[in-house]
């Protein structure tokens, strides 16, 4: 599995890589660390890249290092990288660029398979989109905006499974909330479910809404599955059954204690586009960390 | 859905949502294309007319690369039939484009001789120690170097000097502070305030020297230029330099330990080398060029000449210039050069200068007032949403176009373009010191509109009782 973690400044991203990296390492997946800086305008690219060139001559880093820096002393702290980098600390000097305005910083993981930082500059929609696309990663940890038009332009563009490490608190001790449903993808949500679960050592919710409070036998096996599945994994699963409309019983289930795990919605791309979706209403009413599996 | 995979539909919604501009520009000009010729504009003006829109809406909207929109412009020119393949090679290259690619190489070979340590030495030894000195320096040095090599040159080599003082101050240079804000500041505004003393300041001012030859409307030589210019320049420092302070008065009021580290690392580098010296001779040889020669062979020629004799001397390599220079801009410039020289042969431009006049006289009453209005202060706010050259390649013969003393009005539209100091995407060097993460797109907004105002207000003035003096 491969797993991309967008960052963006030191004072906000803390939880964002602290949940990617826990995730990364119970996979020991191959793990990209990814920082968006803002975008240049074509008239000044050449100039900000001259610009940058000279400061690098004065020994001044260039914008969106020092997050890369921040990052790298976390994966030392939280022993994510080896020790003898330690000794070297990080140093600029790391940084290859890739072209493309694409720079990466290439780490030896000891709980990850391979583990690089990467900067670039841009819309970050686009560039999360290009790297997701170019490196085939499976799953894409990136903090919560806010912004309706993020949130649909993360579920609607990016082709990874999507874990939105919204309002997290590291010090809360939170619970899974996974919706449970007879759809064939709901295999998947609980096999990520199952990671997550044991990336932090927390108990699961298996949660099965109807609107009417009519619950069909494939919903039951559904849920019966998922909790066995569970079970097999060595994970504490609850299973139950709520009435009344998904998106607002997800939400006031989950409050901001659970983390929400559901799959993405099987409507086709034209009609999540003009529509929208149940994922995308409960990333925008939730108050909590969401992950959605594509 | 269509035929198309799930996979591949998205692909296409992702395109649709970030080409909506180019789809609606699209739409537009050929909705445009099917209404009636308006009365008084010609066939191919109304043509030209829908180039100016499309061309404008995409550099805003930056939907699409800037070399395509400039491809594209050139493309619309033949196919709408508003002039012919070669009438349309010919309009795209002159020396106003020449002048561009000249500054633009100039650029990176002067900045590639490692003059920057030169420059933080020049500055603090002026300046001194005070912060409020630092400052002033940082605008003077900004504003006289940018007046004669271009802005974004100047901005690129004062960045490291302002972050090596705020890093020796103990700083974060990854935190803004009032100090990173005023240092900073001080070099953007004062590189546009210098870009308007010198037709080398800056392409617009190459692009309107253009404008008003190819017009047959005046000869303006690169003293004329200054002469005109200068006063201004020189009125501005001590203006931005007082609201730079004003608005963002750092608690550091002097910076004894910042200087004295600045200056034991500048010292490290030694005197300065053959290679630096003959970097400056030779540019000194084409500003000689600029005030001596421009008259003869174009201001364009003589930048060229200069990028030849950096290139003959080993100063610099074809592949650093290359690597550096920004084509995109150099083929976008020719093109919205091209639009304006169509602009103006087709009457669009007139047409345009007549119904702003029409329209704008209802609320202004006087003519004066409207060409003013129109020349400065839109050209002002244009500015700080497109480019200063692409303002000036567009409006210029509209502006040219609304009577009045040609030169006088071009001069204003010129000045007014370098009032850039609103948004991020103004100029080069607002670009440029936004990158460092350190400036806020509504920092912009902190100093600026003051700015804004007393530079409107001071050109008017030298164009009231200045300008006039000079019978140009």
């Amino acid at each position: 599995m491969k797993i991309l973690i967008g960052i963006s400044s030191k004072k906000y991203s803390e939880p964002t890589l602290d949940v990617g990296m826990r995730i990364a390492s119970i996979l020991k997946s191959s793990t990209t660390i990814l920082d968006v800086g803002g975008k240049i305008n074509e008239f000044s690219y050449k100039d900000v890249s001259i610009a940058n060139e000279l400061m690098e001559s004065w020994d001044l880093d260039r914008p969106g290092v020092e997050v890369l820096e921040w990052a790298y002393n976390y994966l030392i702290r939280e022993k994510y990288i080896e020790k003898n980098l330690n000794e070297i600390g990080f140093s600029k000097n790391l940084l290859v660029d890739k072209g493309n305005g694409r720079s990466e910083v290439f780490l030896k993981g000891v709980a990850v398979k391979n583990l690089s930082l990467i900067l670039r500059n841009g819309d970050i929609i686009e560039e999360l989109r290009d790297e997701v696309q170019s490196f085939e990663y499976d799953l894409t940890i990136i903090g919560g905006s806010g912004k309706r038009s993020m949130a649909h332009d993360l579920i609607q563009y990016i082709d990874s499974s999507i874990f939105v490490v919204n309002n997290f608190n590291l010090k809360q001790k939170y619970r899974i909330l996974l919706a449970v449903d007879d759809s064939p993808g709901t295999s998947k949500v609980v096999k990520f479910g199952v990671r997550v679960a044991q990336a932090f050592n927390i108990e699961v919710d298996l949660i099965t809404i109807s609107k009417d409070g009519d619950f069909s036998e494939k919903f039951r096996i559904a849920s019966s599955r998922a909790e066995k599945m569970m079970r097999r994994s060595g994970v504490t699963a609850k299973v139950k059954f709520s009435e009344g409309e998904l998106v607002n019983t997800l939400v006031d289930i989950a409050g901001d204690n659970h983390i929400i795990i559901m799959g993405t919605s099987s409507q086709s791309a034209l009609t999540k586009f003009f529509l929208g979706s149940k994922p995308l209403d409960v990333m925008e009413s939730c108050n909590c960390p969401m992950l959605i599996v594509k | 859905m269509f035929g198309f995979s799930e996979r591949s539909l998205t692909t296409i919604l992702f395109w649709v949502t970030r080409k909506k501009w180019l789809i609606l520009s699209f739409l537009l000009s050929i909705s445009f294309f099917y209404f009636p010729t308006p009365d008084g504009l010609s066939s191919e003006g109304h043509r030209t007319l829908i180039i100016v829109l499309v061309a404008l809406s995409l550099i805003v909207s930056e939907t699409i690369p800037l070399p395509a929109v400039a491809i594209l412009i050139l493309i619309m020119e033949v196919v709408l039939g508003v002039d012919t393949p070669d009438g349309v090679a010919s309009s795209f290259m002159s020396d106003a484009v020449f002048f561009i690619m000249g500054s633009l190489m100039l650029a990176v070979s002067i900045v590639h001789q490692g003059l920057d340590k030169r420059l933080a030495l020049l500055v603090i030894n002026i300046t001194g120690n005070k912060t409020w000195r630092i400052v002033m320096g940082f605008v003077t040095i900004s504003a006289l170097l940018s007046s004669f090599i271009g802005e974004h040159t100047v901005g690129a080599m004062m960045l490291p000097v302002a972050l090596a003082l705020i890093r020796n101050a103990g700083l974060d240079t990854g935190k803004a502070t009032k100090l990173s804000s005023v240092l900073l500041f001080s070099i953007a505004y004062g590189c546009a305030i210098g870009s308007i003393g010198t037709p080398s300041g800056g392409g617009r001012n190459a692009i309107m020297i253009g404008y008003l030859a190819e017009f047959g409307m005046a000869e303006i030589s690169y003293l004329d230029w200054i002469k005109m210019t200068y006063p201004m320049l020189i009125l501005e420092i001590p203006i931005v330099s007082l609201i730079l302070w004003k608005t963002f008065t750092p608690s550091q009021k002097t910076m004894d330990s910042s200087v004295r580290k600045l200056k034991v690392q500048v010292a490290k580098t030694g005197k300065l080398n053959a290679n630096q010296l003959m970097a400056i001779g030779i540019f000194i040889l084409v500003f000689l060029g600029w005030i001596f020669f421009s008259p003869i062979f174009g201001l364009g020629i003589v930048a060229l000449s200069g990028v030849f004799l950096y290139l003959s001397f080993g100063l610099i390599n074809w592949k650093e210039i290359n690597r550096n220079t920004n084509w995109g801009v150099i083929l976008l410039f020719g093109s919205a050069i091209s639009l304006g020289i169509q602009m103006k042969e087709t009457g669009a431009a007139l047409w345009v200068a007549g119904q702003t006049l029409t329209y704008l006289e209802i609320i202004f009453q006087d003519v004066e007032i409207v060409r003013w209005f129109v020349s400065v202060v839109v050209t002002g706010l244009l500015t700080n949403l497109l480019s200063s050259a692409a303002t000036v390649a567009v409006l210029g013969p509209i502006v040219l176009d609304m009577g009045g003393n040609p030169v006088i009005t071009g001069f204003m539209t010129s000045i007014a373009s370098a009032f850039a100091y609103l948004t991020v995407v103004a100029s080069p060097t607002c670009m440029i010191i936004h990158s460092t993460g350190l400036i806020t797109s509504a920092d912009y907004f902190k100093a600026g509109w003051k700015l804004f105002i007393i530079s409107v207000i001071l050109l008017l003035i030298i164009s009231l009782f200045y300008w006039p003096l000079l019978s140009l």
